[in-house]
């Protein structure tokens, strides 16, 4: 039989197939990208991206020039734009308002050969406070209000070049989703005051069934709704709202889990295209008690289809329960520092 | 300078790059190794390769089970939901949870080895649309159910998965889906204000502006809407007001046959024979509607329709992150497209 599970905070349920649960192997492995001649990521071709905001040099290094760790710049081909007013207006029924917003490329490494599995702890590290220190940054400018990060890792993820790199898009309103979580944390906390995430941790921690890997600060599981096969999120064990505000401990202890956590995927999966985005609170000034920031992981195996698009109600072959023990179980490639 | 549009109905922002357009020829639809219609368990003469049929429209005297058919319904050979057996709620720490029952059954939409809709005749969307409005009726007899989605996958990038013969589905659920809901509620909201449905403002605001209509018959409308989460997404409307696909008339029906007939040609025309998804929304089942609240002014403010998606671009992390769905093809230049193609 297989069940039918809620999510707690926005109310989706979700189909997950206890009875014929389908393993690894029942996945096909999409093509890879192929390597483009130049790639505008690598050494050398600075002048292929617009200038850069923020990098990772050794001192004395001129921007824009060689010889860096890592580097962001505006994304060339960019969904929303910078300059201009949010011109909020109607037309009749519809509500409209320009495109206004940030969005940004991480490029994490100079080296095309290595994808994020492959970095080292130190260089994990500098992406996640290249995150940080965006998300920082843009707070400056008052009409944006949410800032997400997002890695699109292979063709059928929605990445269109190799070179290992994730994405920042800063909007001027809180999106859907968010604010369906954001609102669904709040109904829970109301009752109960406790944060719902906190609340996850700790059960999750307990039954110990969907931990994938854990150390000091932080946890990773497959959450009971799992909405995709093998979906893996990483929450703080503290209670943290706001991924911006993360200590020079909780980096590094976050670097040494996503690089396990993604090494166990590709142990697992044989290297699968995957998503991972950063859910954080929105950019205001209050604490919240109710929310604590996340990554989810979700690598892409199946199809999203009409069923899906018409519900909001995902299928998901393979039991979050089962996916976190395979991902337990597989043998890691000694961990380099 | 790009746009942001809000859908009125759910709240859902869409931006909407009206300076990288996309046209259809940047879309690129791939087309990936089928099984061959030797194999295919589908067609007339091959009924006993699948489960047994729960309906059939079928000719004088022929036999269940048998060839003589024209639309056939079967249950799934994979069902991603059980039939028999209670829902059995209960929690788990924090969590809810539930058995999967439900329903979930196949409508072959013709004896012939027919792959795309589009070359049906509208006799045959029109047996197809009876069928569809047969098996939502009876599931609705079921009371485990609240919620029936007939929808169709088309092409392997859509789900389809290898059979490649012309078929939709229907899942039935025991709970009324998010997005159903979220429709539902963001309908009540306009409702509540204004005390007219939402939908039928739209059509009327549509039939204006003219821009984003791709086709209108007597009684149906077929548009791309305003706030298009993805490129040439179409949504067909009824021209009356109803809230339940399930009263549709006959003479709307038989309309409804040939818009179906227009559009999916027309698609096919634009897109070169793009993957796609289609679903009908409507009212989720009538005994609900006794219930505090929600569904006391359903059949004033909700409006059923048709959604369909040619599946040409990739959702990636931040459409995942956001709810928020970026779409390089604005729907008046979509809609130009459609309007102006040869069926």
């Amino acid at each position: 039989m297989s069940e039918l599970r809620r999510d707690p905070i926005t109310g989706r349920w979700n189909i997950i197939d206890t009875d014929s649960p389908w393993g690894p192997e029942a996945f096909k492995v999409e093509p890879r990208i192929p390597s483009s001649v130049r790639c505008p990521f690598c050494y050398g071709n600075e002048r292929m991206t617009p200038p850069e905001i923020y990098a990772v040099r050794s001192s004395g290094n001129a921007a824009n020039g060689p010889d860096w760790q890592l580097r962001v710049v505006p994304n060339k081909f960019p969904a929303l734009q910078i300059e201009g007013d949010l011109a909020r207006r109607g037309i009749g029924v519809f509500d409209l308002c320009n495109g206004v917003g940030a969005h940004e490329v991480i490029i994490e490494t100079p080296d095309h050969q290595r994808q994020m599995a492959d970095l080292t702890l130190p260089e994990i590290g500098a992406v996640i406070k290249a995150f940080q220190a965006r998300s920082l940054d843009l707070r400056g400018d008052k009409r944006l209000k949410y800032a997400l990060i997002f890695k699109n890792y292979g063709l059928s993820a929605g990445a269109s070049l190799e070179h290992s790199h994730s994405q920042l898009i800063a909007l001027p309103i809180v999106p859907k989703r968010v604010q369906e979580e954001l609102k669904g944390a709040e109904r829970y906390f109301e009752f109960r005051d406790r944060c719902p995430f906190c609340d996850m941790l700790h059960q999750e921690l307990q039954e110990d069934e969907r931990v994938v890997c854990e150390n000091r600060s932080f946890v990773a599981f497959c959450p009971f709704v799992s909405s995709f096969p093998f979906e893996i999120w990483i929450l703080p064990k503290e209670h943290r709202h706001d991924f911006a505000q993360v200590t020079a401990d909780e980096v590094a202890d976050f670097a040494r889990l996503l690089k396990e956590t993604l090494g166990r995927m590709r142990g697992v999966l044989s290297d699968p295209d995957y998503n991972f985005i950063i859910h954080t609170a929105p950019i205001e000034l209050r604490e919240r008690e109710e929310y604590h920031w996340h990554l989810e992981l979700i690598p892409k195996l199946t199809k999203v289809a009409g069923f899906e698009w018409g519900t909001g109600f995902y299928i998901n072959p393979t039991p979050p329960e089962m996916a976190a023990k395979l991902l337990r179980e597989v043998a890691l490639p000694v961990q380099r520092a | 300078m790009p746009e942001l549009r809000k859908d009125p109905l759910i709240g859902r922002w869409v931006i909407i790059a009206t300076e990288r357009a996309k046209r259809p020829v940047d879309f690129i639809a791939s087309h990936d190794d089928p099984l061959p219609q030797s194999e295919c368990p589908f067609c007339e003469g091959k009924e006993h390769d699948t489960p047994k049929e729960i309906f059939a429209l079928r000719q004088n005297g022929s036999s269940t089970n048998g060839d003589g058919w024209s639309v056939r319904v079967i249950p799934s050979i994979n069902p991603v939901l059980r039939i028999e057996g209670e829902l059995n709620r209960r929690a788990k720490g924090m969590f809810d949870v539930m058995d999967g029952i439900g329903a979930h059954e196949i409508l072959i939409e013709s004896p012939q080895h027919v792959i795309n809709a589009a070359d049906f005749s509208v006799e045959q969307f029109r047996a197809v649309l009876q069928t569809s409005v047969t098996r939502i009726t009876d599931l609705e007899k079921d009371p485990r159910f609240r919620y029936a989605l007939w929808f169709k996958n088309h092409g392997e990038i859509a789900g389809a998965g290898r059979i490649q013969h012309a078929r939709s589905q229907l899942i039935a659920t025991p709970v009324t889906p998010k997005r159903v809901k979220e429709e539902l509620i963001g309908a009540r909201r306009y409702f509540e204000d204004k005390e007219r449905c939402v939908m039928c403002d739209l059509l009327i605001q549509e039939r204006e502006a003219k821009v984003r209509v791709v086709y209108e018959s007597e009684h149906m409308v077929a548009l791309c809407p305003f706030a298009s989460r993805f490129p040439f997404e179409l949504w067909i409307f009824p021209k009356r007001h109803s809230c339940d696909y399930l009263t549709m008339q006959a003479t709307e029906l038989d309309d409804l046959a040939g818009v179906f007939k227009q559009v999916l040609g027309r698609l096919r025309a634009v897109l070169n024979d793009p993957p796609y998804n289609y679903l009908l929304h409507t009212a989720p089942f009538r005994r609900q509607r006794g219930k505090v609240g929600y569904w006391k002014t359903i059949t004033e403010d909700f409006h059923w329709h048709i959604e369909l998606i040619p599946r040409l671009t990739r959702v990636a992390g931040f459409e995942w992150g956001s709810g928020f769905y970026i779409n390089p093809t604005p729907p008046e230049e979509a809609a130009k497209y459609l309007r102006e193609a040869h069926v």
